[in-house]
Order: structure tokens, then sequence, then C-alpha cells
């Protein structure tokens, strides 16, 4: 029997979205948090030359692995970059279908995909909570050829339609509604991953759909934990749990203070 | 040209032909000394009711101490577009200086929170880019740009952007008006005293920002002579003529970092944050503005200078941000 491995929500979400990455891709990551921790976990772990840009227009830097807390604020970030560009440089690389990966995290991701980021409870005028705004999130997820989104598997995070529409899926998942919108074509939404599940999209109905769950869950624990009910893939994929190497460069080295590796349950794995 | 959809949003009507007009009355293109003080150039150029834009944030390079002179003259009813920013809406929100903001994206604590739900601030919703593409428009001298996003979501309906159907091809596609500012203030690492500007590292939108105002306020970490500037003309970010003031205020983006200068001071960062949560951004404006007379006032009774050498040893990875 191999040894029991532990590791918080947090980190599986960390290295489920990393495992995802692949190299000769570009990718657009927003700028802090996990979505820049995932990315440099897979260049640190398996694929060091991988191209990505953040949106204040560094274009594939070398940063060293450790994010500060002020991630973008230092000369470091932008540390080795190829180019020094702005954010328009990087919104018409977008629009000209340059980049074929966005990943974003959220407070909402709904059955098409739908992202909110905006603000939960109340109304517009009202909110209950708000936060910051669009940001970046919107062009990405317009523009990138697929979109990658991280979440924590809880029900609120998962409504049968988003709160507020941040930034756009296949909205009412109508076919061309994207398009419609002005939107360009055959973008959208690829996997949400959550710490307990990978779920795709569906090509027909472009609903959310279960691909695979974690081996420490059922598929019941998965869908109880969601506010709708998304299609379910027959056979049901395993996502593989962190790798002891992939938490030691989490823990060591991308967030030795802990801010966002600490975060959710504790799971005790046994191989 | 058939309009299917437009947002909600409250927005800067475009006038091209205001700005151009301005342009020629206003912006003198004889190169000359336009080094003055922070004071000066916030009396000079920053009027209650304008539209303020400016460059990066409180973390990074952002033009906090003209900020800070913004807040000591007790300037009203600013409309700001804030994108990419941290709490640098909620300094000048906290100093009673803000009416109305256009979104992209800001940390939305609690001086920001108080003042939307107290009704003292509007807002209207964009993204990042957007915003930027705004100014991009505006910097073009032209009324709106078309662009491939924000259609379809909630932000959409609560900006000022329109859906219409191409003229050209016949497929939908989103437009937003173009944003001229009545005054940017940013800030630079060198320029000369003409106001011939350079900006180095990866910039967010300097030139849009710059490019797209009436008024343009630059700080400075160090003033250059033009001579300088012309051996190495590649590197000008922003000619003299759309500058009208030059302020040479070293540590001027503190507490945020200028890359490959100085880090950013953590601990007033924190401070600020705590202030911003437990509502006490009087003492905080007090402590750091009010009672000082001038950015060098602060930087020597609130600072001192060994925190200021501490900053720069910080700051370890120079490359690329020098001449």
């Amino acid at each position: 029997m191999s040894k029991e491995i532990n590791f918080t929500e947090a980190e599986h979400m960390l290295c489920a979205t990393a495992n995802l990455i692949e190299e000769d891709k570009a990718y657009w990551v927003a700028i802090g948090g996990p979505p820049l921790m995932a990315m440099m976990l897979a260049r640190r772990q398996r694929i060091p030359n991988v191209f990505y840009v953040v949106e204040d227009g560094t274009v594939s830097p070398q940063p060293p692995t450790y994010v500060p807390f002020l991630s973008g604020a230092s000369g470091s970030a932008g540390y080795r970059a190829i180019a020094w560009k702005d954010m328009s440089t990087m919104g018409f690389h977008c629009a000209l279908g340059y980049y074929d990966y966005g990943i974003l995290d959220c407070l909402q991701v709904d059955m098409y995909g739908n992202i909110n980021s905006s603000f939960v409870g109340g109304d517009y005028e009202h909110p209950r909570r708000r936060f910051g705004g669009a940001g970046g999130a919107n062009e990405i997820a317009s523009m990138c050829w697929r979109v990658i989104i991280m979440t924590e598997h809880q029900k609120r995070k998962f409504p049968e339609r988003a709160e507020f529409i941040t930034s756009p899926g296949y909205l009412d998942g109508s076919p061309q509604a994207r398009e419609r919108a002005g939107l360009p074509a055959r973008t959208g939404p690829y996997r949400v991953v959550s710490d307990k599940a990978i779920f795709g999209f569906d090509e027909e109905t472009r609903r959310m759909k279960l691909l695979a769950i974690v081996p420490w869950a059922t598929a019941e624990e998965v869908l109880q934990e969601m506010a709708f009910e998304p299609l379910v893939a027959k056979p049901l994929g395993t996502v593989s749990p962190p790798t002891e190497e992939q938490l030691t460069i989490l823990r060591s080295e991308i967030d030795p203070e802990g801010r966002v590796v600490s975060q959710g349950k504790w799971i005790e794995f046994q191989p | 040209m058939e309009v299917l959809a437009s947002g909600k949003g409250v927005y800067r009507m475009p006038d091209p032909d205001g700005h151009r007009e301005w342009v020629r009355t206003h912006k003198s293109r004889e190169p000359k000394n336009k080094v003055m003080s922070e004071q000066e150039a916030i009396e000079k150029f920053v009027s209650d009711g304008d539209y303020l834009g400016y460059d990066l944030n409180i973390h990074k390079r952002g033009p906090t101490a003209l900020f800070r002179e913004i807040i000591r003259q007790k300037k009203k009813d600013l409309w700001v577009a804030v994108r990419f920013s941290g709490l640098d809406p909620a300094l000048l929100i906290a100093g009673g200086c803000v009416s109305r903001i256009d979104i992209g994206w800001f940390m939305y604590g609690g001086t920001c929170s108080r003042a939307i739900q107290e009704g003292k601030i509007k807002t209207t919703e964009w993204s990042n880019s957007a915003v930027v593409y705004r100014q991009l428009a505006g910097a073009m001298g032209l009324p709106f740009l078309p662009l491939r996003y924000l259609g379809g979501s909630d932000v959409f309906e609560r900006s000022g952007a329109k859906l219409v159907k191409d003229p050209f091809t016949g497929q939908e596609i989103c437009l937003v008006p173009a944003l001229n500012l009545d005054v940017a203030v940013v800030h630079a690492y060198q320029c000369d005293e003409y106001g011939n500007t350079r900006i180095f590292g990866a910039g967010l939108s300097p030139l849009e920002t710059c490019t797209c105002a009436k008024k343009l306020i630059i700080s400075t970490e160090e003033i250059i002579s033009n001579e300088e500037i012309r051996r190495q003309p590649q590197l000008t970010t922003i000619p003299y003529y759309l500058v009208d003031a030059v302020v040479h205020l070293p540590f001027g983006t503190y507490p945020g970092a200028m890359p490959g200068v100085y880090g950013a001071d953590g601990e007033h960062q924190i401070e600020l944050i705590m202030a911003d949560r437990a509502g006490t951004m009087d003492d905080y404006l007090e402590k750091w503005v009010y009672s000082v007379e001038s950015h060098t006032d602060m930087l020597e009774k609130r600072v001192g200078t060994t925190k200021l050498l501490e900053l720069m040893k910080m700051e370890t990875i120079k490359e690329g941000y020098r001449a």
C-alpha cells in the first residue's frame, strides 16, 4: 500500500488546473491568485517554456517562482519577459486569435459557463457583497479560444444562472448566442475545475457536463453541491490527485506563506 | 447603422471636434520649461468636475503623490476611470474628491462600498480593456471603436456600450464611446523639462492615457536633459507637446513600487488596507496628506531616509528599467 498523502482542496484545485496546461499553446492568465499560481506550478514542474501573458502587457516572463503578496508590483513579476507591451496589445492579439486558453477564477459559474465575479446577493444598486468588477475577465472569456474556470465546489458557486454575468459563457445556451452578442465565433468555456470534479460543456446543448470526479468523492456528493443538474459523461473519469512533487513546489516555492494553499478542507488520500 | 441593444450606463459623451478645438487653443507646441511644483500643477490643471484618468495603481507606478496633492487641495466632483486599480480610488473617495467612477477593476473595499451605498458615488461598469479601449478611441481622435468583447454580459447592460449591426459585414459588433480625459496624471521614470517622457516596463496604458487627455501632468523620478532624450529617441514614450506640467517627484509612487528603482512599502500598504476596512481613512489621510505640506515634507516627516533606502535595496531586479 502506498503512503497516504495529505493536501488541501485549494492545493488539489491548483494541481488539477496545472495538469490541464499544455505545451505549445498560448495562455492569457488572470494576473494574480490561483490562475497564475497554477501556471507557475505547470512551468516549474513540467513545461518550463509554456507561453503566457498577463493583462498589464507582460509577455512570457520567467519570474522567480515565488509569487509575493503584491504579485504584480515588483520588477520580479516581469523578469526576463520576451516583451513588455500594454493592455491594448494583449487585447489585439487575443482578438486576432493568438491566445488559445484563458484561465480565470470566479465567484459563480452557471450551467452555461457564464461567470460572475462582480457581486453576490441583492441587486446591482444594492449588492450584499460586491467585488472589484470585470477586470480583464470579460475580454479573456470573450476572445480566447477556450476558457478554463476555477472554482471551489459549493452549491452557491454553481447557480442555475449567474446572479450577474460579468464574463460571458454560452449565455442562454441557444445556438450562436455568443456570435449574436458580437463575440468571436467558436470560442467559449472549455473546462471548469473544482476541488471535487472537472466539467466540460456539451457540444450540442452547451450545457455543463461532469467529466471526471476526484477519487475521494462520489458523483452524488458532487451533484449535491450544485444548484443545477449538469449532464454526466459515461463513463465518468477520475481526476488525478496531487503528487508529492507538486505539493512540495506549491508549499515551498509558490505559496510559502500559505495564503492560497491553506484554504479549504484537508484531504487524507490513500492511493 | 442599426442599433440592436444599448447599455443603460451613464457615459461621458464623446466630442472629437471639441477636443481638437481644445488642442488648437490650449496646447502649446513650443518646447518650453514646464517644470513646476505639485501644488502649482494640481492648482492649474485639475478643476472641480474634471474627468480624471491615470495609469497603473497604488501598488505599482501609480501617480500617488499627485493623488495626495489633489486630496490636499480638496478637489471636488471628479469623474474617475478606475481600471487595474487597487485602493487608489479609495484615497480620492475618502478625500471627498469623487462623484462618479467608470469601473474596469479596483479593490472594492470599505471606503468605496460605503460611498456607493450612501449614494455619494455613481458607477458605470466596463472592463479593464474596455476603459483603455475607450481611451484609445479618444487618443485616435475618433468618436467610438468596435470591440469583440463586453457583448452578451450583464456588464454590457450596465455600461454605455452599444451592440450594432456592422454596416460592412452585417454581423453583430459591440461599440464603446471614446473617452477623452479632462486631465491625466501619470508617473514616469524620466523626462526632460519640456515633458519628453520615458516610461519603462509592461505599461498597462501610458500611451492611451496620456494621448487622450486635454491636460496632462507628468510626475517623474528623474529629470534628464533634452540632449539625453535625443541620444536615445527610441525610449521616448510621450513627446513633449502632449504634456502640460512636469513635476519632479522622486518616490512619487510611494507607497507603491517603481519596478527597477524601489520596492513597495508593504507595511504602509497594510496600514492603508486596515484603515479602509475599519473606516478610519480620515485618520490615514490626516497622517499622510493633510498634516504635511508636500510630498517632500511627507517623505521627511513620515517615511524617513532609513525606510527609503530599505525600499531601494529591496528592488534587486533592475534589468530593463534603465536607459
